[in-house]
């Protein structure tokens, strides 16, 4: 029998079913991953299995009991859940959160006991998380927090754990250890794992099986050599995908770009030497936030008329590098200069003409719809009487298309989901027509073929229209492929410079991520592709 | 609305172009502006028709064209249209005021009567009246103490920029302690020196000359123009302090030109009329459930909103209750009731 069961399983938002249908067995002692597109039911599923949302018809079974039938404490005991973007309390420290996974333990009123705080102690020291265990949670960068939410899930001890995308906000070496954690909590405490991931390598080198879900039901469901196929990734996607097989560990798959684009290195070289633009000058920059400094001293240069990504470990000041430039963070000392004339001597106004900033996160007014949005990109270039030139709807028109969103334009914002909404936000962004645009992590919360969408339309508004780009990624292979130039920074310095080639190298990798790593070359564009050694 | 025009199949923006402008009109807003135009006429050439002489809106309209008898003149052109008339500048410079301090708050329940700069005029004018005894000199004290109060406020929540949360929640803070001063004041004086004030803290419009209508009508005419021409740059600040930035909006002074006006509409109508309550904050709201986010066209419905409120909740006040009240006490009847439903809905869609 069967430890956790789904039968006839579907679930509904009001009057939209988001999965139907579902039939679902997990045994014991395995790791299980979900994968599928974004809006698929991998998280509603998720959810309903740890009786989250209650499901429209169908049960879910524990152990053979319905869970609906058992205790909110005793389900606490037997299975932990890690959601997304859990809201984060207000000046409590990360031991007391992780405390607070012991509460189905405790007996009403009662304090820690012994065993309680081994339980939390053990939790810390498996998420790396000892040094920090007196900092405040919402102090925390993303990747720490993260990791502090899992400790949370670990001292909960329960043998079940549901994970919905436990690495978001991860760089490559959390991702890992992350990974690894799955991997020992699996085989050494025999827990049962259950989880969401986009990342579809990391899915297939950890799980015993995989289950590929596209809108709202199971399409392929098997050990990740059955399922991480051309066949299935391009069903399940809608996308091309290469598979690369190599000698240790198991295989890799590559989404295809829709524009294929083979590059020489001495065709990239020559542009590194006759750039189109001077592009960012930056010399003996600091930057922080008050005391709190990040990078001192950093000079670079970031060539103009380029793809240029910056890529490094979480809370290295990769994005507060970006935000310096594009001077929404004051420096504390150091000159940026941008086409040979100095950031700060340019008005509010002119700078939003020269470049433009997607940033992480922001605020979504009620009521706004998605063409409102993209129609605020406008707004550089507008004047008391030019308010909504020929241009301007040429331009909202463009980027609501290219972005694929003419059939979102009036659904208010708040109602999209992550990835929709990440769209949105780019469409902004390009509508405001500059030469040059900063890109924070522009592909949070797309799966895998959205983020190809959008670097495809990164890589033609570089190479149609000149455009300088400067972006920072977290996939080191997307970065290889769409990059023409890459900075890889640590501890808010820069380690490495240069062509993909000759940064997305074993060497470079352990320096700043610490991990060690085999480079094969993607045949498709004869750059760079880094797996990381499994140890 | 919406399915109005695209029942007769049309679009619900027009854009006006020429070579040296552009321009789209929002056709909604403009049919819901000339339609709040054409109700608050209505409405003001009723409401003189009401009271101790009754008129007829014939009399009325001739009447205000200088033709009819002397005492009807009289009635209606020194007593009554001063009293209407204030009552539409002070609405709408109340609704105004409340829409701009929504925008820059990002927070749709504040307003300038619950950040406290009411509170603050009102410590002013109660100790002015009870101490001087002399009401002649009120609006301007009045004024002053509203805008000390709003400075006060505006520097207190400067932390490396203005936050706006800062601000509402000093702003409560200055309104409570101000609060206390205002009770410790009509406490410690005796009851028919108190008297007065305790009336100027309910909120009137009564006796009302054509004064109460030139000044504040002259500040609204003055800082219209620059309230719409910030709506913009407000919108794009809606989306957060980055996103403006980025997109070139100078975010401090832009935050600042916003509160200086929506001060000096606030300080003027607590000014001539007395704290009134809700109007600031529900009328915004009104405006942008029936016309859409906020724009230039929607503050104007919003300032004709306010007009139309605060004229019906006086003529309400007036002559349809047993006894006649200052105004503020029934928009705080009504309003109260309807900011409680508005906390309920915005609870259950959460």
């Amino acid at each position: 029998m069967s430890y956790l069961s789904a039968k006839d399983l579907a679930v509904a938002y009001d009057d939209r079913l988001i999965v139907e249908g579902m039939n679902l067995e997990i045994e014991e002692g395995t790791v299980t991953t979900i994968i599928g597109p974004n809006g698929c039911g991998k998280s509603t599923l998720l959810k309903s299995l740890s009786r989250i949302l209650n499901p429209r018809s169908g049960t879910v079974l524990l152990n053979g009991q319905d869970i609906h039938s058992m205790s909110t404490s005793a389900v606490a005991r037997n299975m932990g859940m890690l959601s997304q973007q859990a809201e984060n309390p207000d000046r409590i420290t990360v031991e007391e959160l992780v405390a607070r996974g012991r509460y189905p333990h405790q007996r009403f009123l009662q304090p820690l006991s012994k065993k309680d705080h081994e339980a939390v102690e053990k939790a810390l020291q498996l998420a790396d998380m000892v040094s920090l265990r007196d900092n405040a949670v919402d102090e925390l960068s993303g990747g720490q927090r993260q990791r502090a939410w899992i400790a949370m899930l670990l001292a909960q001890e329960t043998p079940l754990m549901l994970l919905d995308e436990p690495t978001t906000y991860l760089d490559v070496a959390h991702e890992i250890e992350v990974m690894q954690l799955v991997t020992r909590l699996n085989q050494e405490e025999g827990r049962t794992i259950v989880m969401v991931l986009h990342d579809i390598n990391q899915a297939a080198s950890v799980s015993d099986r995989l289950i590929a879900m596209r809108d709202g039901r199971v399409i392929a469901d098997g050990t990740p050599e059955q399922v991480v196929t051309m066949e299935v990734l391009s069903s399940l996607y809608g996308i091309h995908c290469d598979v690369y097989m190599h000698g240790h560990g198991p295989d890799v798959m590559l989404p295809r770009t829709r524009f294929c684009m083979p590059r020489s290195n001495s065709q990239c070289g020559s542009c590194l030497f006759a750039p189109a633009s001077p592009g960012f000058q930056v010399s003996e920059l600091k930057t922080g936030y008050g005391d709190h400094v990040i990078s001192q001293d950093l000079t670079v240069q970031i060539p103009g008329g380029l793809v240029t990504a910056i890529i490094g470990p979480n809370a290295c000041g990769k994005s507060t590098l970006l935000k310096t430039i594009g001077r929404l963070q004051k420096r504390g000392a150091g000159q940026i200069l941008l086409d040979n004339s100095e950031v700060s001597k340019v008005s509010h106004r002119k700078l939003a003409q020269k470049l433009a900033l997607l940033g992480q996160g922001s605020l979504i007014p009620d009521r706004l719809t998605v063409e409102d949005l993209v129609t605020a990109g406008c707004y550089p270039r507008q004047t008391i009487l030019q308010r909504w030139s020929r241009e301007d709807e040429r331009m909202v028109e463009w980027a609501l298309e290219k972005c694929n969103l003419l059939e979102l334009r009036d659904m208010p914002v708040e109602m999209l989901s992550g990835g929709q909404r990440q769209r949105a936000w780019f469409a902004m962004s390009i509508v405001q027509d500059t030469p040059t645009l900063l890109l924070d992590e522009p592909t949070t919360f797309l799966d895998i073929s959205a983020q190809i969408d959008l670097l495809d339309i990164v890589w033609q508004l570089n190479r149609d229209h000149g455009k300088t780009i400067v972006m920072v990624l977290h996939d080191l292979n997307l970065a290889a492929r769409y990059a023409d130039y890459i900075i890889a920074m640590k501890d808010g310095e820069v380690v490495a410079q240069g062509l993909p080639t000759k940064v997305i190298v074993p060497e470079v990798m352990l320096a700043v991520y610490g991990i060690h790593s085999s480079i094969l070359t993607d045949e498709n564009t004869g750059m760079p592709l880094m797996i990381p050694s499994r140890r | 609305m919406a399915n109005l025009f695209s029942a007769i199949g049309m679009d619900e923006t027009r854009t006006f172009r020429g070579s040296w402008f552009s321009h789209r009109i929002n056709l909604r807003v403009m049919a819901l502006i000339i339609l709040c135009i054409a109700i608050l006429i209505l409405l003001m050439l009723y409401a003189i028709t009401l009271g101790a002489v009754p008129l007829t809106i014939r009399q009325v309209w001739d009447a205000t064209w200088g033709e009819g008898d002397s005492r009807t003149l009289l009635v209606v052109r020194t007593l009554r249209w001063p009293r209407i008339g204030a009552a539409v500048v002070i609405g709408a410079a109340l609704a105004l005021s409340g829409m701009l301090f929504q925008g820059i708050a990002r927070n749709p329940l504040v307003s300038p009567d619950i950040i406290g700069i009411d509170a603050g005029a009102t410590v002013v004018a109660v100790s002015w009246i009870i101490l001087t005894r002399d009401t002649s000199g009120l609006p301007l004290v009045t004024f002053l103490g509203a805008i000390v109060t709003a400075m006060v406020i505006y520097l207190l929540s400067w932390r490396k920029g203005a936050s706006p949360n800062r601000m509402i929640l000093v702003g409560i803070g200055i309104s409570s302690m101000a609060g206390a001063v205002t009770s410790f004041m009509l406490v410690k004086y005796p009851l028919e020196q108190i008297r007065p004030a305790v009336v100027w803290t309910m909120g009137s419009i009564y006796g009302s000359t054509w004064r109460d209508v030139v000044i504040p009508g002259a500040v609204i005419l003055v800082t219209l123009p620059f309230a719409i021409l910030l709506m913009q740059p407000l919108r794009a600040m809606s989306l957060g302090d980055n996103v403006t930035k980025s997109l070139g909006i100078p975010l401090e002074s832009t935050r600042l030109a916003v509160i200086i006006i929506g001060c000096a509409l606030a300080s003027v109508a607590v000014a001539f009329a007395g704290p009134i309550g809700f109007i600031a904050l529900m009328v915004p709201h009104m405006a942008r459930m029936i016309a859409g986010p906020q724009s230039g066209g929607v503050l104007v419905l919003t300032g004709l909103l306010g007009g139309i409120m605060l004229l019906v909740s006086d003529t309400v006040a007036l002559h349809f209750l047993p006894v006649s009240l200052p105004v503020g006490v029934v928009t705080s009847a009504v309003g109260a009731p309807y900011f409680l439903y508005l906390l309920y809905r915005s609870n259950s869609s959460m």
